[in-house]
């Protein structure tokens, strides 16, 4: 076991944590703004990717079109699902949520099934993004590269759109305290759409990318890339936006190295590993790395 | 609204001229795919080839003087309970003989139930060698067993390939994929070959990096690379691997038979692989082109994998025993399965002269060279 050979399962790492900071982020933050779970994060994923295949295959739309309109309905998927079920039920108690975004993930994943079929489908991107660089011993692609900048400059926008906008103020405050936030005038039910919409968009974004890194989707693709990025945002603070990174760059080195140090037989065991990492961090730290203690408030 | 009187009561009149052709009792016959889940990528084209073969043989006037076939589907969802309680509706609906499953995980807990009733069980993907013997002698196999279809990819990369040092990746999640490879390693080892590592995964992963940095690494160097898994993640690892720079071979079983290999990867990538699977990908015979007409013209789209065939050829095998038997009892038909005698399937010839009672078929030898299958060669098993 050499210094390449680590060096390039610490870049595998790095690239499957981008992975699943793409995801993070966004369910990271309705939590942090609605206090919602939302299990259906991880389907809008899937809508992203099945988006992207119509709009390339299909439409033949250059890529940065594609990617504005698969942002602008992972943005429609999340205020449509906001508007049906979670604000009907706006003021029940935390766990009616949690179970609402089970159900809907159940919902979208079999429609999918029935619509789509459930046969996995290839998903090319341009040849350029394919292009393998080397640097010293390790190898990775384009797409890696643009999937680890993305992942940064959604995180950058998305700090400055909660601490500097007028938006991110309105947002803040509803996940301070929902009652005075609208007794302060703000308008509680377009400030929790707007989180749901660029939540979504975020999980959109993330399913282009997946089915780009990946070359394959299928409509159950958002399950465990949905429950992964739950456990990245748990290890990194649940709410907080640089934790859900953290975590899941933390998440993505430790399932490589887990799988790329130990002996073989233990591969298979991967992700009993990453769940039993979750429940130790929820008995050692409760809000994980960057999390505040914000009390229940359900 | 007196016209729509009149059209209703025309209908009414019209039943009892059209009665004589179905005034006898329909077959009924059950069957048990996982429709949603994990295993639905396989199984909906199995149910869909069932389906069409039930068209074909009610089209051309049903089975012992006009009597049609009537399937009654039950969805497994990819769960051993809910495939043990489809079987017990199946058998309460009184069918008399059940089709299904492409994994023995959901024969184990179904195929038991049709036994202790007598009524015959036939699986149409179901590769276990030994599942004849572990549930009696109501259940019949349509594919081969897995240690032929290894048999066949072992011997082939050790003779054609000359492949001498190999590396297995275990989808450690099925019983399917642990046999296959299990059988490749006893056929390897004895034919000399040295296995210099072997990895493992699960079903549903999508990232292999850390297996292909470890297999890059490894000393002395594989000359090809065993993956035993489902078609789910045959397109994924194919496409990795070749973007990694890896270039040495992939053999594999008929959980590679799939076009993901081809189209996930793409053309460029998709080369020097071979897999062992049922004899019809490729096949001139006239079963397999007929088949594949019919398919596209009911479903619009060419057969999905092999185990549309398979299903296909689950209900073609039932209703050739029950035209033999001249009976639609599911003892005349036991009987007369267990007869069967080089039958032409859609997936090759079906004789069940074994003691195992798996069927003895032939296994095609397919590769991929830029994008291009091709039969390389057709393996037959040396009957035991």
């Amino acid at each position: 076991m050499d210094f390449g050979y680590i060096a390039q399962q610490l870049a595998n790492g790095l690239i499957l944590g981008s992975m699943y900071a793409l995801v993070a982020i966004g369910f990271s933050m309705i939590y942090g703004i609605v206090r919602l779970i939302n299990f259906a994060h991880g389907d809008i994923v899937m809508i992203g990717a099945f988006t992207t295949l119509v709009l390339m295959e299909t439409a033949g739309l250059p890529f940065p079109l594609v990617a504005f309109f698969v942002l602008l309905t992972g943005c429609g998927m999340g205020i449509l699902i906001e508007r049906i079920s979670f604000r009907p039920m706006r003021g029940a108690p935390q766990v009616t949520g949690f179970i609402a975004s089970l159900g809907i993930s159940i919902m979208l994943q079999n429609l999918g099934i029935l619509t789509l079929s459930a046969q996995p489908r290839n998903f090319s991107f341009p040849s350029y993004m394919q292009r393998i660089l080397n640097l010293g011993p390790v190898s990775f692609r384009v797409v890696d590269v643009v999937i680890i900048l993305t992942a940064f400059f959604l995180m950058v926008a998305l700090i400055f759109l909660v601490q500097k906008t007028k938006l991110g103020i309105a947002m803040r405050a509803t996940a301070e305290n929902i009652d005075v936030a609208r007794l302060m005038g703000i308008d509680i039910n377009k400030t929790i759409m707007a989180t749901f919409a660029i939540g979504s968009g975020l999980a959109a974004i993330a399913g282009l990318m997946w089915g780009g890194k990946f070359g394959q989707i299928d409509p159950l693709m958002g399950y465990v890339p949905g429950l992964k990025s739950f456990v990245a945002a748990v290890i990194g603070g649940v709410g907080s936006i640089p934790g859900a990174i953290l975590g899941a760059f933390i998440l993505g080195l430790s399932e490589v190295l887990f799988v790329g140090l130990l002996p073989p037989i233990y591969s298979s065991y991967r992700d009993a590993f990453v769940f039993g990492v979750l429940i130790i961090i929820l008995i050692a730290m409760p809000n994980g790395l960057l999390g505040k203690d914000i009390g229940d408030k359900a | 609204m007196k016209k729509c009187f009149i059209t209703i009561g025309l209908f009414f009149m019209s039943l009892p001229l059209a009665t004589p052709c179905f005034s006898a009792e329909p077959i009924k016959i059950g069957a048990l795919y996982s429709l949603t889940g994990g295993m639905s990528s396989i199984d909906t084209p199995s149910l869909r080839g069932a389906e069409l073969a039930v068209k074909i043989i009610n089209k051309n006037g049903g089975l012992l003087d006009g009597r049609m076939i009537e399937l009654i589907s039950v969805d497994a969802k990819t769960d051993q309970k809910a495939a043990a309680i489809g079987a017990k509706k199946l058998l309460s609906n009184g069918v008399i003989a059940g089709i299904g499953h492409s994994d023995p995980s959901f024969v184990l807990p179904s195929a038991p139930l049709f036994q202790k009733k007598g009524i015959p069980f036939v699986t149409s993907g179901a590769t276990l060698p030994t599942l004849p013997m572990m549930i009696g002698d109501c259940l019949f196999m349509v594919p081969f067993g897995d240690d032929d279809q290894s048999f066949a990819i072992a011997d082939y990369s050790f003779k054609s390939l000359g492949v001498k040092n190999v590396a297995i990746w275990t989808d450690n999640s099925m019983d399917f994929t642990k046999t296959l490879s299990k059988f490749y390693k006893q056929r390897m080892t004895e034919l000399g070959a040295k296995i210099v590592l072997e990895d493992f995964f699960m079903m549903g992963d999508k990232d292999f990096s850390a297996q292909i940095a470890r297999l890059k690494n490894v000393s002395p160097q594989p000359d090809a690379v065993f993956i035993s898994s489902i078609p789910n993640e045959a397109g994924l690892t194919t496409k990795q691997l070749r973007e990694n720079g890896l270039t040495l071979p992939i053999v594999s079983g008929d959980g590679f038979d799939t076009e993901l290999i081809v189209t996930v990867p793409g053309k460029e990538l998709a080369n020097d692989v071979y897999f062992s699977t049922h004899t019809y990908r490729a096949d001139p015979r006239p079963e397999v082109i007929q088949f594949i007409a019919d398919y596209e013209k009911e479903y619009g789209v060419p057969p999905e994998n092999a185990f549309a065939p398979l299903g296909y050829d689950a209900i073609a095998l039932i209703a050739d025993a029950i035209t033999r038997a001249g009976s639609a009892t599911p003892k005349a038909l036991k009987e007369s399965l267990a007869k069967t005698m080089g039958f032409k399937a859609v997936t090759g010839e079906i004789s069940y002269t074994r003691p195992s009672r798996v069927p003895v078929k032939g296994v095609s030898i397919i590769s991929v060279k830029k994008g291009e299958y091709n039969v390389e060669e057709i393996w037959f098993p040396t009957t035991k």
